[in-house]
Order: structure tokens, then sequence, then C-alpha cells
């Protein structure tokens, strides 16, 4: 039986135990590239987050937002550009910082000095881990709770089990072929027209399809966008809620004319419309 | 791989085959010369035969030219079938069955040895001249595809009217599409994975050399049934070719699915060699802790084309057999689905997007540890990153149709895979950005270039997360905004991060150094008009300007304009970028064979590198990224450690 001993030595025993963990943070803090870099990271995150503005005030060019759904989405949009600022502006920062603030060597020949060898750092990458993460999460929270509140808006008054629950609602059969579009509405007698015409804060509901390839019906303004599929019927809605009018196009190749396929939608107060529709030849519904 | 021992291995006696005849046998008299003339008669054969069985106007009860339709399918089939032949594909095969096993002196001379400049001519199996061929490809292919870009933004940038027929101008876009995804999907595997990969891993060949020529050889016998669909009717559904819109281009739409049966093949048999070699021929201690973190990105991309490209092969086929017999895949009046083709389609096509990005981005980490003089950040958490793209890649091809009309349901798990998917792609980001961390920057052209790509990944990033939420892509699905966004990612994150990679090997494939003025000149010019195009082009789908549309509404003009003026910069960008790799590959002087003091084994054998790549095959004792001194904050935190120890001191 051995009995293993310690080696001995007359040496003091090495401090072994790193710097508290505030005296590390202090210290890092107090680096000028840290503190550079989180200042380039400040201006940059306000920067990205004015551009989110930007963003939106090109999506209203030409008179959006026209109804509850387009708000919402711009909503999501100056949502998502804030929520992901931060990170982009760290991205941004280090590596600009990294062109113009880390020393530099140009030449044909390999610099003769290394940069610290850096295998790894733990809180680095958790924190970056954690940092991700969390980003995606909440873009998928919002981005599902926003789903369900469109899909409830895009239903009009037909709740999610398909039971109406509201009569003031106005069905228009939709389709597309190369390279119009044609609406018809069964509620008022089934008048046919090529504009799409419909009174301001009316649930409207489409049911889309095609007669030979797929298109894709979009209103631009009012932010809904459906593929129109032959062989099948397609739903969406919308309820307008701004006066004017607004632009349709196909959003999906569709052949040679796809271009020129687009029509205009007028969003018409109540007795307009109803003038509108005895102009057509239908009858003026409850 | 700072220290290199070499070490000679006993080899066991092997029977040798008896050689039959001089060696190389019938492949000595096979060029692509005898295949061209092999692909036309064959091609000529079976349309004369063709047009006996099915004369022209041949019509089925609804009015469609089935006839023709399958009588250009089988000529285009002939055509590779007997281009195959011609160049001596299948002479390897034949002789196997006839009992006739090669020998080694058969081996090298398909190998290319001693045949001079000819050798690239010829069916060769050296990975090092296929990787050539694959780089040569893929200039040709972008060139056609730039050429087809340019076209399209002329006709867009002039707004007083048509420049070209709709028809002609709809198949430019669909043939832009499809050359431009098949020449980025092959730029970094094609050249670098053959070329480099290998000698990286430190063997003397590829794991399969005759599947290797046979993947580049079917590749180049499936461009001609593209490029011949520009007189024949042309691909006028963009490159997704929508059912059943595909079924009214007619014989165009033949071309593009032979194409695409074709290189299907090619990139499955390319992904298997890619991957056996990477996995079981490694140097001796290049365990998995030890492997560069390029080959990682070769063998994550080529799973994906492993795995998904069948998706899109089967997708073509149907389609081919709607178009040929009739069948009812898609035809929704006959019961088929053109959601069918959709997730067919997608399931390749969302994949595929990754199939470009990660081999590019595995590049520019590596040659980021060279020219910051640094080991890569957190090589582990760069492989899970890879990894978990690869696996969640898998689910994400629904965000595609997200408009299609289906339930509003479906759109929510493919929301939350494809927010998920941004979680490893961020791991590869910090990997970038942790390496760059305190690094003194050798301001190379190929470091440069990634400055730039990442600049391009925040930008398509961001915009990235607006496409993959599902309200917010209501207004932006099929809008000149996602043109925008993809190419971000395609052009700005693939093609410039291939543009990084190849400068940074050209030194060990092309045996010269890479202008570096002429280049970065050409680079910094595209760049810079890449951004003015595409920037304007986000501002165009905000407003509303729909893509692959011919005309527009007068308040796109001024973003269109910027667009193509933006355009043609890019055009002579890459001009200049051209001109530099022409001169710089005919130049006379020879580059050193390590020229960026690199420590991976391919700069650790000479310029130009022998036929089996290594004298000895090299043993490995540690990863390639030994750079770097000790952090002098080290010092720093070791005295607050001090500071620390004397404050715990009990008084």
């Amino acid at each position: 039986m051995s009995i293993i001993t310690p080696p001995e030595t007359d040496q003091p025993e090495e401090p072994t135990n790193r710097a508290m963990p505030t005296h590390r943070l202090k210290e890092y803090f107090s680096r000028p590239y840290v503190r550079r870099i989180l200042i380039m990271a400040v201006i940059i995150m306000a920067g990205v987050i004015a551009l989110g503005w930007v963003v939106v005030g090109f999506m209203n060019t030409t008179g959006a937002p026209a109804s509850d759904i387009m708000v919402e989405l711009e909503q999501t949009v100056l949502i998502f550009t804030i929520a992901s600022a931060p990170l982009i502006a760290i991205t941004l920062s280090i590596i600009f910082y990294s062109l113009t603030g880390w020393k530099h060597s140009s030449g044909d020949e390999p610099p003769m000095q290394d940069s610290p060898a850096i295998r790894t750092n733990p809180v680095a990458v958790i924190a970056w881990i954690a940092a991700t993460s969390l980003l995606a999460g909440f873009l998928v929270v919002w981005g599902l709770i926003e789903l369900a509140t469109i899909t409830s808006n895009a239903y009009g008054s037909t709740s999610a089990n398909q039971q109406p629950t509201d009569v003031k609602q106005i069905d228009i059969n939709v389709t597309g072929q190369q390279w119009v579009w044609s609406f018809e509405y069964p509620d008022q007698q089934g008048i046919t027209s090529d504009t799409l015409v419909v009174p301001v804060n009316t649930p409207l509901y489409f049911n889309a399809t095609s007669v030979d390839v797929i298109h894709d019906f979009w209103i631009v303004e009012l932010g809904v966008k459906i593929d129109v599929n032959p062989g099948a019927i397609t739903n969406t809605g919308v309820t307008p809620t701004k006066l004017g009018t607004f632009n349709i196009r196909c959003a999906e190749l569709c052949g040679l004319h796809h271009a020129y396929m687009e029509t205009k939608i007028e969003v018409v107060t109540q007795e307009q419309f109803d003038a509108w529709v005895r102009d057509k030849g239908g009858m003026k519904t409850a | 791989m700072s220290v290199m021992t070499t070490q000679v291995f006993e080899q066991p006696a092997v029977i040798q085959p008896k050689q039959h005849g001089k060696p190389g046998g019938f492949l000595r008299h096979t060029s692509i010369f005898t295949g061209l003339a092999g692909g036309i008669v064959l091609a000529a054969i079976t349309y004369m035969i063709g047009s006996k069985l099915v004369p022209w106007g041949t019509q089925n009860a609804d009015f469609s030219q089935v006839g023709l339709n399958a009588l250009i399918a089988a000529t285009m089939f002939a055509w590779v079938i007997g281009f195959m032949a011609g160049i001596g594909a299948f002479a390897g095969p034949i002789r196997w069955a006839l009992g006739h096993d090669l020998t080694h002196d058969d081996a090298e001379y398909m190998a290319g040895k001693d045949q001079g400049k000819f050798r690239y001519w010829k069916y060769t199996t050296d990975h090092k001249v296929v990787g050539t061929q694959y780089f040569v490809m893929v200039l040709v292919l972008l060139g056609v595809g730039g050429f087809l870009a340019m076209l399209i933004r002329t006709e867009l940038g002039w707004t007083w009217g048509e420049l070209f027929d709709p028809d002609f101008y709809n198949s430019i876009i669909g043939t832009h599409g499809i050359v431009m995804v098949v020449s980025l999907i092959i730029v970094v595997t094609g050249p670098l994975g053959n070329f480099i990969m290998p000698i990286m891993v430190g063997a003397r060949d590829m794991a399969f050399p005759r599947l290797n020529a046979l993947s580049f050889w079917l590749l180049f016998a499936a461009v001609p049934p593209l490029l011949a669909t520009l007189f024949m009717g042309g691909i006028r559904d963009g490159w997704s070719v929508y059912q059943p819109l595909a079924t009214q281009a007619g014989m165009g739409m033949v071309g593009y699915q032979v194409l695409i049966i074709v290189f299907a093949f090619s990139t499955g048999v390319a992904s298997v060699n890619l991957i056996t070699t990477a996995v079981t021929m490694r140097a001796r201690g290049m365990n998995w802790s030890r492997v560069p973190i390029f080959v990682i990105g070769i063998i994550a991309s080529s799973v994906m084309g492993l795995i998904w490209f069948p998706m899109y092969q089967y997708s073509q086929a149907f389609a081919m057999s709607d178009l040929v017999v009739n069948s009812s895949f898609y035809n929704p009046v006959a019961g088929g689905s053109v959601w069918l083709y959709e997730n067919l389609f997608w399931l390749l096509a969302h994949p595929e997007v990754y199939v470009i990005v990660v081999p590019a981005t595995a590049g520019i980490l590596e040659l980021m540890t060279v020219f910051l003089r640094k080991p890569l950040f957190s090589y582990k958490l760069a492989i899970a990153g890879f990894a978990g793209v690869v696996g969640i890649s898998a689910i994400v091809w629904v965000h595609h149709m997200y408009m299609t009309g289906f339930a509003p349901q479906v759109g929510y798990p493919f929301m939350l895979s494809t927010e998920l998917i941004s979680i490893p792609f961020g791991f590869l980001v910090l990997v970038a950005l942790g390496t760059m961390w305190r690094g003194k920057v050798w301001t190379r052209l190929p470091m440069m270039c990634v400055y730039a790509v990442i600049w391009d990944k925040v930008i398509g990033g961001i915009t990235g997360v607006y496409l993959s939420d599902v309200p917010v892509d209501q207004y932006m699905h099929g809008s000149m905004f996602v043109v925008a966004h993809f190419h971000f990612m395609l052009m700005g994150a693939g093609l410039f991060g291939a543009m990084a990679c190849i400068s940074y090997w050209f030194p060990k494939m092309c045996g010269r150094m890479l202008n570096e003025r002429i280049g970065s000149i050409g680079f910094w010019v595209a760049f810079f008009g890449f951004q003015l195009t595409f920037f304007s082009m986000f501002i165009a789908g905000l407003q509303g300007m729909p893509r692959r549309v011919l005309q527009f509404d007068n308040a796109f003009n001024v973003s269109n304009w910027v667009s193509t003026i933006g355009a043609y910069i890019i055009g002579i960008g890459m001009l200049i970028f051209l001109y530099a790799i022409i001169t710089s590959w005919r130049g006379k002087t020879w580059a050193p064979a390590n020229p960026w003091g690199a420590k991976t084994l391919e700069w650790q054998t000479s310029t130009p590198v022998p036929l089996e790549n290594f004298p000895v095959l090299p043993v490995v004792t540690s990863d390639p990224y030994g750079y770097g001194v000790p952090d002098p904050y080290d010092a720093i935190e070791q005295e607050l450690a001090k500071d620390d120890n004397e404050l715990k001191v009990p008084q």
C-alpha cells in the first residue's frame, strides 16, 4: 500500500482565484475600446431605430395606412426594428471599430506580431446566446399575437369557427384571370365590377379564386394579400378605415401581362356605395 | 499545424490488377471534343427518329403540344447521355463490368499525369483539375447571369415604354434566376470544395475521384439545354416556375426541367464525394476538434444539398411528366394540386439558400483567423451554429408560402422555426465578431471583403426579420422588398463571400497572387453599386412595387433609375474583378507556397500543388488556429487578482 504524498514545495501558494467579478467588470468597462464601442453602439442604435420610421414612411407614400390591419402591420415593423436594434448596433459597431480602432498592418508580408490569442469567452457566448434567444422569442410571441389579431380582423365579423356574428358584412367574390381582376357582390344581387368599390368602416370578406394560373390579390394600402389559386377558394378580409382610391396589384408572376394586372379600390361612404350599387342595377341592402 | 512530423508507414503488399494495353485505355481517345460530337450525334439521331414518331404539331385533346415537348425532352436527354458517353464517363463502369480493374498506371493517367494543359479538356479525375474546371465554369455562368441582370435593369430603368417583348423579359428574369442560383450553389463548393478541401484535410485526392469528374461534366452537359431555352420560348415563370403557369411556357420549360434533373444528380454525386472525403480521408491526427472550419462548412452545405436536392428533382420530374405525358400532378382541373408543387419546390429552395451561404460563411471565418492573426473564437460554437442551421433549414420552407391562402394556423409553426434559425446563424455572427475582437487587421483584399459581407448580412438579417413575420409579409411578400432582401443574402453574403474566398485561395489554386490593387478596385466598385441598387430596390418594394414586372407606376421611377445606375456600377466592378482574375492568372510570377502565413495544411504544400498533393502525408498535432500572443490584459487581471487576495488576507 502506497501513500501518495503531495510534493513538498517551499514556495508560497500561488494565488489561483481570479479577481472579484465586480472588479473585473469595472476594469473591463474602463478599457478605452470597450467604451468607444459602446458609445458607437448607442449612436448606431439610435440610427437603426430612426430607420424604422423611415421604413414606415416609405410604406405610407401612397396613402397607407387605410385599414386597421395596415396600422397593426406598420406597428409591427416599428417594434421589430426597435427590438433588433441593440444586436445590430453591437455587430456594426464592432466591425466598424475593427476597421478603424484596433491597429492595422498592411503590405505584402504577413504581420510580424500576432493578436491576442482569445480562444473563447464563456460570458460573451452565454450572453450572446441569451440575447439572441430572447430576441427571437420576443419576435415569435409578438408575431403570433399579431397574426391572431390580424386573422380575426381579416375574417371580419366571421369568427374563427366560421359562425357569422355580425350581419353587416359585405362578401366579395374576387376572380383573377390573365390579366384582369373582376369582382362580384353576391349580397348585392350579384352585380359585377372590374374596380372594387366598397363602403368605409364595413368589414369586407373576400372569396378569391382564379380561372387559370396563380395570381396574388394585393390591396397595397390596406395591407391585404392572398394568393388566388385555380381550383380553390382562398379567403381573407379587411375593414377599410380611410376614404380614397387605392391600388390593387397582382403580386405573383402570372404570365405575359402580369405587370398590367392592376386595378383600383375606391373606398366611399355608405351613401355613395348604395348609390353605386343602384347604378349598377343592384338593390340596397340592409 | 505548427508542428508537422513526417512518418513513413509500412504498406502491406496488395495484389495489383493486370495492365491491359496502354494506361488509360479508351480514355486516351476521349476529350470534350469527342463528348460534344457524341452529344450532338445522339441528339440528332433521337430528334430524327422522334420527329417521325410525333411530327410537329401533334396535339392532344386539350390542344397542348404534348408531342413536341416529348420530342424536345428526349433530344435534350439524348444530348446529355451522348455527351457523357463521348467524353468517356461510362468507360470506368464498363471496364469494371468486364473485369478489367484499373491499375495504378490507369488511375494516374486518368488523374491527368503528363498530359499538360490538355488534361483540363478531358474526363480527368484529379481534384485540382476538377476544381479549376468548376472555377472557369462558374465564372462563365456568373457572366451569363450577370449579363441577364443588366438586361433586366435596363428594362426597368427604361421607364418610358417597353424595351423588350414581355415574353422575352419574363424569360430573362427566369433564366437570370436559375443561372445565378446554379452558379452560386457551386461557386464555393465547386472550385474550393474540390480543389482546396482535400488538401486541407491532408488527402491525396477525393474519396471518389471518378465521381468527382462525373459531377463536373454532368453540370457541363446540363447547361446547354438551359441556355437553349432562351431560343425556345424561354423560362417565362421566374426561377420558381410555379404551376400551372409553367405548362403555358411549353418547350422552354423542358430545358429547365432537364437542367434541374441532371444538376440534381451532379449535386448529389458531388455532395457524397465531399462528405466522404471530409469524414474518412483526414490526415492522421486530424480529429474532429482539429478540422478547419471551412471543411465543416463544406460538410454542412453538402449534407443539405444531398438531402434536399431530390425534392427539387422530383418536383421537376413531375412537372416534366405533366408537360410530356399530360399527367396531372399539378393540374387542378384534373385533380392535381398547385400547392404540391410549391411545397416540393420550396423544400429544396429554402435550404438551397443555406447551401449557398454556409460555405461562403465558413470560408470567411477560416480566412479571418489568418488576417487577424487570432485563433477562431469559440470553435465549438461555430460548429454548433452550422449544425443548427443544417437542422432547422429542413423545417422553414413554408415561410415562402405564407400568402398561399392556407389556413392561418399553418403559419404559426413556420414562423417559429423561421425565427429560431436566426439563433444558430447568430452563433456564426458571434464567432466572426469574437474573432475580430481586438485583432490587428492585416488589410488585404480577402479580409476587406469580410467586412463587406458582414455588413450585407446585417442588412439582409434585419430585413429578414420583417419578412419572417406573417403579418408583415402580408405587405411585403412578392414585392421588390423581397428581391432586395434575398439579393443581400445571396449576392451580398454569398457571392461577395465567395469573392473573399476566391481571392484568399487564388494563390494556391492558380499559382499567382491575385492583383491586390485591381481586385480591390473591382470589389469596392461592385460593393458600392450593390448598395445603391438594392437599397433603392428596398424603397421601391416598400412603396408597393411588385416583383417581376416590366412596367410600373410613375411613383417607382426614381428608385428604379437609381437601381439601374447601381446595377451598371456592379457590372463595371465585376468586370474589373474578372480582369484582375484573368490578368493575374496569366501572369508569370509564381506565388510563394504560403503567402499569407496561414497554418492550415493546404498552405504547407508547394505551389503549384503536385499531383498527389503531398510528398509524404502530413500528421496533424494541433488545430490550425494556433495564432496569437498572450493577452496583455491578462496581466492586468493578475494584478487585480493580487489586490483581491491582499484584501482577503485577514488582518
